[in-house]
């Protein structure tokens, strides 16, 4: 039996904006076993990213548990929940992921260093990352210098830098163009194949909807569909 | 890593940190600039009037300073000068008989201050020598001669070898009465002792007032200037107190030091507010620094950067700025300081004459003490970390989520 690496129970999020009320999440359950690859999909407002940065501990659920691991963060202090992160859950963001002044080498070992991996461990992991992204050739360069593509795959390797048991992203594709989001794509699946790490990314792209073997519809904050699919 | 990314983000945006660099540079300079002519005036002012008249410290007979008269003077006493000089602060010791006399040349008369000397050890504390602009030094301790002030040979219109009439009090009221050649004529750095002081041998003072072997004070010179009331201490623990007083530069000239005082408060003011000026720059800097990256520090704390860390990395970024200008300030602030102290700055004409007239010496030295730039450098160091505790703060106190979302 597969066992479990995040278990939501009841999470609700209301933002107050304005004074009036925002349901983002309403009682929404969510169990994902380890190695599982999911999109989670919906349209805008939907809760997509509200619920990845509750399972990521960036933000606090109005009501609700979240397990990661077997971890209930919801209930960790702040500095132990962003050990946690570092050890244990990798981001990729839209866009804008990586510090710009550092070439990929450091953004990548930047990770590594919060963790105090040794410096020379430390270069080889940056390298293998690197190459299992396809950016050896890169490894020097600053991300202004690299496509969006290529950002986004630098910042694959960021999140896997720390080996974390879960890659959380939001929208990774959303800013890049079909071939890019592909290539994208068939990295983390090659690295949920072989590295058995869990994904969780939310995405409105159908042929990114498409590679994923769960995937699960949020409507009006609530889950509307919980489909397990075979990827094209 | 963390020192390498700070340097790299402050790069980031080159025109703002280098105008920020060069408004600290700017203060900085002027902050030393201004502190070492101020701090060099003062230095040679308390030189002058310490060197030539009161010594950084002075002993005298218990009493002596209530009552200035030649009849609390105290005998000069070997083992004491001894006992003195075996003090390593203490580096000379200067023997004086001081007292008020007549002088007269013609039909012109003027109170004077007669200042029987040690010939050799003033030559060697205050070059007394080479102020001597006509005539010559004295040749022996018995010279039957006198050095005049330039404004009081001026008032009195005397030249050298012309004999000068002494009339005053001696020791325990006997008459002191002499006529002395002069045999050069002075040109001191204060202009009030310029107008109105004698100087003969000690041994010629003390024939004249009757006091064989006596002095009235005994001026101390100290290697430390600094530390005035631990050397005070330190000369009082080797004396009998009960016997003689010890007494400061500053305890007998307190005016001198309460304008010292007064005038640095002023200048002190100044640079206050110099410093407010940049301090609004640089807090600009890093709040404009700080907000921008909003985004970019939401992700860090993200992937696992502790908020402290990243508070630390702005305030490496603030320090960078600021010691980067700083230190350039200082650079320039040494090359300023070298260059008008080797050629001080000397005022002519009637800017001259304004200041004699206000007793100082027409010249601005620049003082290249090491304290002026340690100071500068804190106090930058201190305004840096000050400043980026706001966005230290703000980043404490940054909600992730809001910041990617930002």
């Amino acid at each position: 039996m597969k066992k479990t690496i995040i278990d939501a129970h009841n999470v609700s999020k209301t933002y107050n904006e304005k004074m009036i009320p925002v349901k983002a999440l309403q009682d929404v359950h969510l169990h994902i076993e380890e190695g599982e690859f999911v999109a989670l999909v919906g349209p805008s407002g939907s809760g997509k990213s509200t619920l990845l940065n509750m399972i990521g501990g960036l933000d606090e659920p109005s009501s609700g548990t979240v397990f990661v691991d077997g971890v209930e963060i919801t209930k960790l202090p702040e500095n132990k929940l962003i050990d946690f992160r570092l050890e244990n859950i990798g981001f990729v963001f839209q866009s804008f992921n990586l510090i710009p002044v550092l070439t990929s080498k450091e953004n990548i070992g930047f990770v590594l260093q919060l963790q105090k991996v040794p410096k020379k461990d430390r270069e080889k992991r940056v390298l293998e990352l690197l190459q299992e992204v396809g950016l050896a050739e890169k490894i020097n360069s600053r991300p202004g210098e690299l496509s969006g593509g290529q950002q986004q795959r630098v910042a694959v390797a960021r999140a896997l830098a720390s080996k974390p048991k879960i890659i959380l992203a939001d929208e990774p594709t959303a800013n890049l163009d079909s071939k890019s989001a592909a290539n994208l794509l068939d990295i983390m699946a090659k690295l949920n194949k072989e590295e058995k790490i869990t994904f969780l990314f939310s995405t409105h792209d159908q042929r990114v909807i498409e590679k994923a073997r769960r995937v699960i519809t949020l409507v009006d904050g609530k889950v509307d569909s919980d489909i397990v699919q075979t990827p094209t | 890593m963390f020192l390498k990314l700070a340097w790299l983000n402050i790069w980031r945006n080159k025109r703002r940190t280098l105008i920020t660099i060069a408004s600290v540079f700017f203060a900085v300079l002027l902050a030393i600039t201004f502190r070492s002519v101020t701090d060099g005036v003062y230095e040679n002012m308390i030189h002058n009037v310490v060197s030539y008249s009161s010594g950084y410290l002075q002993i005298h007979k218990k009493g002596y300073w209530d009552e200035q008269s030649i009849d609390n003077s105290f005998e000069a006493n070997e083992q004491l000068n001894q006992r003195l000089l075996s003090n390593p602060k203490v580096t000379q010791l200067m023997p004086r008989l001081e007292t008020f006399a007549l002088s007269s040349f013609g039909d012109k008369t003027k109170g004077v201050l007669v200042l029987g000397i040690d010939p050799a050890s003033e030559k060697m504390v205050n070059q007394l020598d080479e102020k001597v602009i006509e005539g010559g030094y004295f040749q022996s301790e018995n010279d039957n001669a006198v050095l005049v002030g330039s404004g009081l040979a001026e008032q009195l219109n005397v030249k050298v070898n012309d004999t000068l009439i002494l009339i005053g009090q001696g020791y325990h009221a006997s008459s002191a009465a002499g006529k002395f050649n002069i045999i050069g004529i002075l040109k001191l750095g204060s202009p009030e002792l310029n107008g109105n002081v004698i100087y003969m041998p000690l041994r010629t003072a003390q024939n004249l007032h009757g006091a064989e072997n006596r002095l009235t004070s005994l001026s101390i010179m100290l290697s430390k200037t600094s530390d005035l009331e631990g050397s005070k201490n330190a000369v009082e623990s080797t004396i009998d107190t009960d016997a003689y007083e010890v007494m400061t530069w500053k305890q007998m000239m307190p005016e001198m030091d309460q304008f010292i005082e007064a005038d640095s408060a002023g200048h002190y003011i100044i640079i206050i507010v110099l410093y407010i000026i940049i301090s609004f720059g640089l807090f600009g800097t890093l709040l404009m620094m700080t907000f921008e990256r909003n985004r970019e520090f939401g992700i860090l704390i993200a992937i696992g950067m502790k908020k402290r860390l990243l508070a630390f990395v702005v305030l490496l970024e603030s320090i960078m700025i600021s010691l980067i200008g700083c230190f350039m300030g200082i650079l320039g602030g040494i090359l300023l300081v070298r260059l008008f102290t080797e050629y001080p700055i000397q005022f002519s004409g009637s800017l001259q004459e304004v200041y004699e007239e206000y007793g100082f010496e027409p010249i601005i030295y620049f003082s290249g003490h090491p304290r002026i730039f340690i100071n500068q450098t804190l106090i930058v160091l201190v305004l840096a970390i000050l400043l980026a505790l706001y966005p230290g703060y703000k980043v404490i106190r940054l909600r992730p989520v809001e910041a990617i979302n930002s």
